[in-house]
Parts: C-alpha cells; sequence; structure tokens
C-alpha cells in the first residue's frame, strides 16, 4: 500500500512516457499483441482524435462527442456528453474543468477514478498483460477503417474479458467489448463517426459553453478533495493484480460528512470501495445490484456502511468489501 | 417518400422497391433527417438512447411533430427493424453507422438490473478469498427484505465515474455555495 500523497499509479508515469518514446504512428506491429496493447494505449493519449461514440453498459446507453489533441506532452480533450441537459468536461492531462451551463457553475476537479473511451487502459500494457492474456483476433472494417481486434483474458475469475478493435496505422481503438463469464456482451464502446490526424481542429478542444454565460461560478471543492487523505481505511484482502491507486475524501449529497474513497485498478478494471456512516435506519443486510459491468455492493460494518462498486465480476467486489478494516 | 422510408423500414418492401428507397432516402436533407428521426423513434419505443445525436434540437422538433405514427408498428419494426438497418447501412454511406447498435442488441443483457439482498453469510467471504471465486452470487438471493433503505447505485456511479449529471452537481452545490469567479 502506498501513501496517499505517492499513489500507485505514480510508479507507472516512467513507463508511460517511456511509451510515448517509442511509438510511432507509422506501419503496425507484427504478430505481438503486447506491442498491439501498447500502441493502442499510447494512442488514446498521443493521437489526435474528433467524433462521436455510443456506450451502452446493461441498461444504460449514452452517446458522447469527444475531440482529444495532443499539444508538445499534454493532452486536451473535450468531452461532451449528447444526452440530457447541456454540459461538457474540458481535460488538461488530468485536470478536469466541468462546465454546467444551466447552473452556471464550472466544476473542478482531477481524473482519479474516471475513464474516458478510448483511453481504456489506466496502466501500461505490461501490467495489463500481468492480469490478462492478450491475444489477436480478427481484422476488420469498422467506420471507414481497418482495425485489428484484440482479445484480453483474464488470467483468473476476478476480471471481465474484453475485447479492443486497434485501428491499423494509429493503434486508437475504435471500438471495445467487455464480456460476461458466458461470453455475452455486457459492455461497449464504439465510434459512430471519426476522424484522426492532422484534420482536427486544435481550437475544437475548447469550452463550447464557456463563452456563453458571462459569470461562472466555480467549485473548487472535488480538485481538494482529489488531491488525497489518509482515510484510515484498508481493504486487507484486494483481487489480486488491483493496485491502490488512491484514497481521498468524497462530498456526497444527503451525507452531513464527506464519505472516504478508496480506489483500486488492474489497468483496466477499476474499484473504488466507500466507506460512511450507516446512517438511519441503518443497513443490516449486504445488498448487490449488477447492470453491465458495473457492478453494486453493499456490506454493513455496523455503524459504518461499506460500498464497493466497480467493472468487476460481483464474488471480486464482495471480496474487496468483506476484507475492509480500519487501518490499524 | 415518407411512407415509402417508414414502409422500408418495417419490411413491407419488396427487394427492388427497398433498393430505390435506400438509394433515394438520403437524396436530400429532408429525406435523411426523415430516416434518421424514424430510427430514433424506433429507438425510442425499445427504450434504447440515440444512436448518434448530429441534429437532436432537429429530432426533438420533429419528434414533437410525429409522436404517434410508428407506435402501433413495434411488433412489426422489432422483428424486421435489424436486417433492414444492416442492410441499409452497408448501403448508405453516410448512415454507415446507424444500424450498429441495433445489431449489436441482440448480445446485450436487456433485463432491468437486479438487485439482491443476502443474508451476512461468513461462509460466503471463504468463497471468494481464493482467486477462483464461485460464478454464482451467493445463493438465497432475491428476497429483498423491506425494511432496508433502497439501493442507491447512481450517487457511488457518478463519483466512480466522476462525470457528475448537473442534477447531481446541483445537489451538490446546494450543500456549499460555490465561489464566483
Amino acid at each position: 500500500m502506498s501513501a496517499p500523497d505517492s499513489p500507485a499509479w505514480c510508479r507507472w508515469l516512467p513507463a508511460l512516457a517511456l511509451g510515448a518514446a517509442c511509438t510511432a504512428a507509422a506501419a503496425p506491429p507484427g504478430n505481438d499483441p503486447l506491442e498491439w496493447l501498447q500502441r493502442a494505449a499510447q494512442a488514446a493519449r498521443s493521437a489526435s482524435y474528433s467524433g462521436t461514440y455510443a456506450h451502452s453498459n446493461g441498461d444504460r446507453t449514452s452517446v458522447i462527442r469527444i475531440t482529444h489533441v495532443t499539444v508538445g506532452k499534454d493532452e486536451q480533450e473535450r468531452i461532451e456528453p449528447l444526452d440530457g441537459p447541456p454540459h461538457e468536461i474540458v481535460r488538461h492531462n488530468d485536470d478536469m474543468f466541468c462546465y454546467f451551463p444551466d447552473a452556471k457553475t464550472v466544476r473542478l476537479d482531477r481524473r482519479v477514478s474516471a475513464r474516458f473511451f478510448p483511453a481504456i487502459f489506466s496502466a501500461p500494457a505490461s501490467t495489463v498483460a500481468a492480469n490478462y492474456v492478450p491475444s489477436l483476433g480478427k481484422t476488420e472494417n469498422v467506420i471507414g477503417y481497418d482495425c485489428q481486434w484484440i482479445q484480453l483474458q483474464p488470467k483468473d475469475a476476478l476480471r471481465y474479458p474484453q475485447s479492443v478493435c486497434s485501428e491499423m496505422n494509429t493503434g486508437l481503438v475504435i471500438r471495445s467489448k467487455t464480456f460476461n463469464a458466458q461470453r455475452q456482451v455486457i459492455e461497449q464502446y464504439t465510434f459512430t463517426d471519426l476522424r484522426i490526424g492532422q484534420a482536427v481542429p486544435k481550437n475544437e478542444v475548447k469550452s463550447t459553453f464557456e463563452a456563453r454565460v458571462k459569470r461562472w461560478f466555480t467549485d473548487t471543492r472535488p480538485r481538494d478533495e482529489s488531491k488525497g487523505v489518509a482515510t484510515g481505511w484498508a481493504v486487507n484482502d484486494p483481487p489480486a493484480g488491483f493496485q491502490k491507486v488512491t484514497e481521498l475524501h468524497r462530498t456526497m449529497p444527503g451525507r452531513p460528512a464527506p464519505v472516504s474513497q478508496l480506489v483500486f485498478s488492474d489497468g483496466v478494471a477499476s474499484i473504488s470501495v466507500f466507506v460512511e456512516a450507516n446512517s438511519a435506519p441503518p443497513r443490516t443486510a449486504e445488498a448487490s445490484s449488477e447492470d453491465g459491468t458495473t457492478t453494486f455492493f453493499v456490506h454493513p460494518m455496523g455503524d459504518m456502511l461499506v460500498s464497493v462498486l466497480g467493472e468487476v465480476p460481483l464474488a471480486t467486489a464482495q471480496q474487496v468489501a468483506r476484507s475492509v478494516a480500519r487501518r490499524p | 417518400m415518407t411512407q415509402d422510408i417508414s414502409s422500408l423500414m418495417d419490411g413491407e418492401l419488396e427487394a427492388h422497391e427497398a433498393g430505390r428507397v435506400v438509394q433515394a432516402c438520403c437524396a436530400s436533407e429532408e429525406q435523411k433527417r426523415t430516416w434518421y428521426v424514424y430510427h430514433v423513434i424506433g429507438d425510442s419505443i425499445r427504450g434504447q438512447a440515440l444512436r448518434r445525436a448530429e441534429m437532436p434540437d432537429r429530432i426533438l422538433a420533429a419528434l414533437s411533430g410525429e409522436p404517434t405514427v410508428l407506435a402501433p408498428r413495434r411488433r412489426v419494426m422489432e422483428a424486421s427493424f435489424t436486417r433492414i438497418a444492416l442492410a441499409a447501412a452497408a448501403s448508405v454511406a453516410t448512415v454507415g453507422v446507424v444500424g450498429w447498435l441495433g445489431v449489436q442488441g441482440g448480445q446485450l443483457r436487456t433485463e432491468p438490473a437486479i438487485a439482491r439482498v443476502t443474508a451476512p453469510a461468513a461462509g460466503a467471504a471463504t468463497n471468494v478469498a481464493a482467486n477462483v471465486p464461485s460464478g454464482v452470487p451467493v445463493a438465497g438471493t432475491m428476497a429483498v427484505s423491506s425494511n432496508q433503505p433502497v439501493l442507491n447505485v447512481q450517487d457511488y456511479l457518478t463519483v466512480h465515474r466522476q462525470m457528475p449529471s448537473p442534477e447531481f452537481y446541483r445537489q451538490v452545490s446546494n450543500q456549499a455555495p460555490a465561489t464566483a469567479r
């Protein structure tokens, strides 16, 4: 377990930078699935692209517009969910600016547990390959791009199998599917239109709402909270391959006090562990829900309540929740 | 033409007629819109969200103008929609991906989220302590006891994804006043 001020993913950063230096968006790699994986992970960060993707997860479907450019070493991205009231997230590396024009509010946050397609890997390929066996599947033409399917077969039953379709020239993931143990698709992302490369104008990553509101209110609390804090809680039996990314306090609606959150990741799937007061009326029985890859498991612990949410099978969430204890 | 597009989507046209309508249906912006709006209507009938919202304002306007046209045909559309959407998508480059989610829909789980409540079982912990958990959650599920608070997954999902909905944001901002910039 690392201290909260030096989260585990810091150890991955040098490897990511090395990946950037080694990856060229030229000829596709040969038959080495690990190289394909590396290229796919890198392309999501270093390529410029603009498009719309659909995301289905169990009962939920959403359509999101994304523009991503890299200026020097800096990633800039604009994400606009097209359903519901207008809002958008402008991201500079890990800094997130969420604009809500109706509330005239911009919410500042830092990326902690968020995962935005096509950047679905949160760790270097070697870390992913420690938990999943990558292999190459068929090639396919998807929305006009030739792409190579990369299959990720988990090494145990603690996580879901996944397949990503990596564009031949750049490596960018155009489509991704997550399966349950019965090989049914339970979550998928797919671009429905996409431009890759020089044709993406840099001004498309700027906020489209900022100019519409004269006086924005700024909520800096999420960003302050994202800096992390020692919560006093630990997961004594984390599932194999899941490393703690960070721990922090989060303000949540309807709670008198901030909720402790511990974040774990295996490089593909992530798990959030929440610990809060088991307020009245107290929950006395465990409960769970599953929708697509989103598994939620609640484990009462006397006057405290442990809730685990992640893109993992229920048994994995149960293992995490039942091993939560106060750090000695 | 509008009727033709509707018939095409319902699988009511002969092969040669279908080909003609597919060719013609994207000849003008108006007909493209009709084609698109009808798909959106089909989606909403089946409870799916928009596949691709290029023109949300126009869609909403068109939807409000045509609320009931396709509703009585639900059964026919469900039977034939995927096949037609697939064929048409192959033919018409501008709507090349329209059929994708429809095609994939057959593989998606469509039943509502399952909520289970299990009694705290000491034995169950040993089940998952090993690296190979049992695929099936603890037996004796589905008995939702009435005195337990309702599971509110959304709050936790929002925090986990760091993607607050505007409604969620308003709730948070009401608790502590934001500072003016």
